[in-house]
């Protein structure tokens, strides 16, 4: 016997956030604040002879997104006490200019292991950004540990 | 021919690892000087995939993948060799408390052998268990040597197998590449199988072996002639 939960709760969608967009400028801003200079992320006119035809944002620009305001209102809870214990991203497919992203989210997996501390539950929640086209551009699985 | 295997290694199918089996074997094989390994076996945490097929890996880098599972009992997390279909309708492998002494007995009837890994350590690991309940009967082998042990936790581990005569095997318990083989079992006999591996864990012989390069002492920061001198 594995730790109880409603199985209904895998996989439904409890979140979709409205759309933001994506510019030039957000692009460039956000390049500007890693410390980015790879021409195919800022410089137009050698990312156009690039293999995007165009600036792209780098991978990393799809973890700038929010989740919406009451994301963590759906993310069960299992015991007393608990953290955030990381996030896996898998980045699908370039961002552009002009693109509409939203998030939409799930979880994914509960699942219990035991380790020195004890006893933990932990519940993966899945937030998939997505484009105005509903391509898939990056995943990220978002990992919150519970102490029972 | 003698054959070394790590006996315990989590690739990216177990969650908390982030360590593709190709990534390892291109390790290993990059090292094969400092960890001299045939093979590695992957026991994955709660789950057993009996599909999942190596072999073009194994030709590839000439080396050896099992395929075993690490398992979470009432006495600690146990590995599982010589994993049947039979044994995983027996048993959930995702239930963390599972009866160690019926998975022990069962998989011996089935034809596995299961062996409990890093008894030393705090809360999963036989040690704390023995203190607060009877020790566990049809016990073959324990893992002495953890490449994720802490400082004292092997030690315990090689206080049970002087105790109890269990016989005992070394892995990585490897999460990440450059951990891979780290600590090893060595066999008397030739392993090909996963079929030979249970069969020498239960009859053969073998030893754990430890690849951990030595630390070097670190130099005082007063000399010693200084220090003796009474400077």
């Amino acid at each position: 016997m594995a730790v109880e939960y409603d199985p209904a709760l895998i996989g439904r969608v409890f979140e979709v956030t409205d759309p933001v967009s994506v510019t030039a400028e957000s692009i460039g801003k956000f390049c500007t604040a890693i410390g980015e200079t790879n021409p195919l992320y800022t410089d137009a006119a050698a990312a156009k002879r690039g293999p995007y035809g165009g600036i792209v944002a780098p991978p990393s620009f799809a973890v700038t997104f929010r989740n919406g305001r009451h994301f963590f209102t759906h993310v069960p809870r299992f015991g007393r006490a608990g953290f955030d214990a990381g996030k896996d991203v898998e980045f699908r497919a370039p961002i552009r200019p002009g693109d509409k992203i939203t998030l939409s989210s799930h979880v994914k997996e509960i699942y219990e292991k035991t380790g020195r501390s004890g006893s933990m539950v932990f519940v993966v929640v899945r937030s998939t950004v997505q484009n105005q086209n509903g391509e898939a551009v990056a995943h990220i699985d978002h990992r919150f540990m519970n102490r029972p | 021919m003698p054959t070394i295997l790590d006996l315990h290694s989590h690739s990216e199918a177990s969650e908390d690892s982030r360590a593709p089996l190709e990534a390892y074997l291109n390790w290993i094989k990059l090292r094969r000087h400092e960890r001299p390994v045939d093979g590695i076996v992957l026991t994955e945490h709660r789950q057993f995939n009996g599909a999942a097929d190596y072999r073009a890996l194994e030709d590839k880098f000439g080396l050896m993948v099992l395929k075993a599972s690490e398992v979470e009992t009432d006495y600690g997390h146990v590995l599982v060799f010589g994993v049947t279909e039979e044994m995983t309708r027996r048993f959930d492998f995702a239930n963390v408390r599972l009866n160690a002494q019926e998975l022990i007995d069962e998989i011996a009837r089935m034809g596995g052998v299961a062996v409990p890994c890093h008894p030393g350590r705090p809360t999963v690991g036989l040690y704390e268990h023995y203190a607060a309940k009877p020790p566990l009967e049809n016990v073959v082998a324990v893992e002495v040597l953890n490449g994720g042990s802490r400082k004292g936790e092997d030690d315990r581990s090689m206080e049970l197998v002087r105790k109890y005569g269990y016989r005992a095997i070394g892995g990585s318990d490897s999460h990440l590449v450059s951990l891979i083989a780290l600590c090893a079992t060595r066999f008397a006999a030739d392993v090909r199988s996963i079929d030979d591996l249970v069969r020498e864990l239960r009859e053969g012989s073998y030893e754990p072996v430890d690849f951990r390069p030595r630390r070097k002492p670190v130099p005082a920061a007063v000399p010693e002639e200084v220090r003796h001198n009474g400077g």
